[in-house]
């Protein structure tokens, strides 16, 4: 079963070590490559004033990744965020997710359907990916569908730039405002395009 | 099978004199064997208040009976380590190993025969005592 997140929800998210100790919270998510794929995740502390961690957590190293909670084995799988990219052979810091919000959308046919307002990353564990499944996006006024925040699903491979975002036409036929049913609506669309995982 | 709550304040039975030597007043538990490994006592003759698991003789109904008072002893490091508040598991958030919490740890059932953690519950359900991996200052772990 894949579990669908909020990019915003995960900031400060605990991340707590088998023995039951949080070690650590949430801070940043570094994506891979094109934005697709959580690869990483930058770490704070966890008491008031302490700062950022010089450490980040892979995503290989999450155990669970939940509303509550992200589960790792021990503190001493953090490592250098440099080194974790290396590994991934990731270059660059891949920051997709801060140049995606306040995106403007538009299908491949030329129609903007709306502004990026928050990343969904759908979880697969133990084992699985994190993948970017869909945006939630503010929706144009020319949609007709009102002003609540709607999620679009995203194919698995798409084009962005830091200006663009194009998804294929079919995609505005699952938007849904509902998260708990959202999962559904990629999982139909990807099958639509024939894609699916 | 016996609640932490049900055998907390139980009274220890010395076999060798008869006297009681003292009353449970909590359970030290090691996650990574999933047993109660020690009991720490009140009201115990000597300066010794934990009682390690394997020097119980039986753990009855009315009472935990040992051989002998002498029994009762200073923890080893180990247990130590485990008998501190972070350690303890009553009143704790649970999260499954899928970042989900699901209760908060109200009792644990145990197996009076061999220390044995039979399940945690958790108000209005339990949790299968095998999926128990750890517990911390923040929650206790459970496999989802």
């Amino acid at each position: 079963m894949s579990t669908l997140l909020r990019a915003r929800d995960l900031a400060k998210l605990p991340v707590v070590t088998f023995g039951g100790e949080d070690v650590a919270q949430l801070k940043d998510i570094v994506y891979a490559g094109n934005g697709g794929q959580v690869t990483a995740f930058t770490l704070a502390g966890r008491s008031l004033f302490s700062g950022p961690l010089k450490v980040a957590l892979a995503w290989s190293r999450v155990v669970g990744l939940g509303p509550d909670a992200v589960i790792v084995e021990t503190q001493e799988h953090f490592a250098p965020l440099e080194a974790i990219l290396a590994d991934d052979g990731v270059e660059g810091g891949g920051s997709g997710h801060g140049d995606v919000l306040g995106s403007q959308v538009l299908t491949d046919t030329g129609t903007a359907i709306g502004v990026v307002s928050d990343v969904i990353i759908g979880v697969t564990t133990p084992g699985g990916l994190a993948d970017v499944v869909g945006y939630e996006i503010k929706p144009a006024e020319s949609l007709g569908r009102g002003e609540q925040p709607l999620l679009i699903p995203l194919p698995d491979t798409m084009s962005a730039s830091g200006e663009h975002l194009v998804v294929p036409e079919a995609a505005t036929g699952y938007l849904t405002d509902d998260l708990n049913a959202f999962g559904a609506a990629v999982d139909a669309f990807r099958t639509q395009i024939g894609e699916n995982r | 099978m016996t609640l932490f709550s049900e055998a907390a304040g139980r009274q220890v039975v010395s076999t060798g004199n008869a006297a009681t030597v003292g009353k449970i007043k909590t359970f030290i538990v090691d996650p990574t064997s999933q047993r109660v490994v020690g009991l720490r006592l009140s009201k115990t003759p000597n300066a010794g208040t934990v009682l390690p698991w394997p020097s119980i003789h039986s753990f009855g109904a009315d009472a935990v009976t040992i051989a002998d008072e002498d029994l009762i002893v200073e923890p080893d490091p180990q247990l130590a380590a485990l008998d501190v508040k972070q350690h303890s598991i009553i009143g704790k958030q649970v999260l499954t190993t899928e970042g989900r919490k699901v209760g908060s740890v109200v009792d644990v059932d145990f197996d009076p025969a061999d220390g044995r953690v039979v399940s945690l519950v958790l108000g209005d359900h339990s949790i299968d005592g095998t999926t128990f991996i750890g517990v911390g200052s923040y929650a206790v772990i459970v496999k989802a």
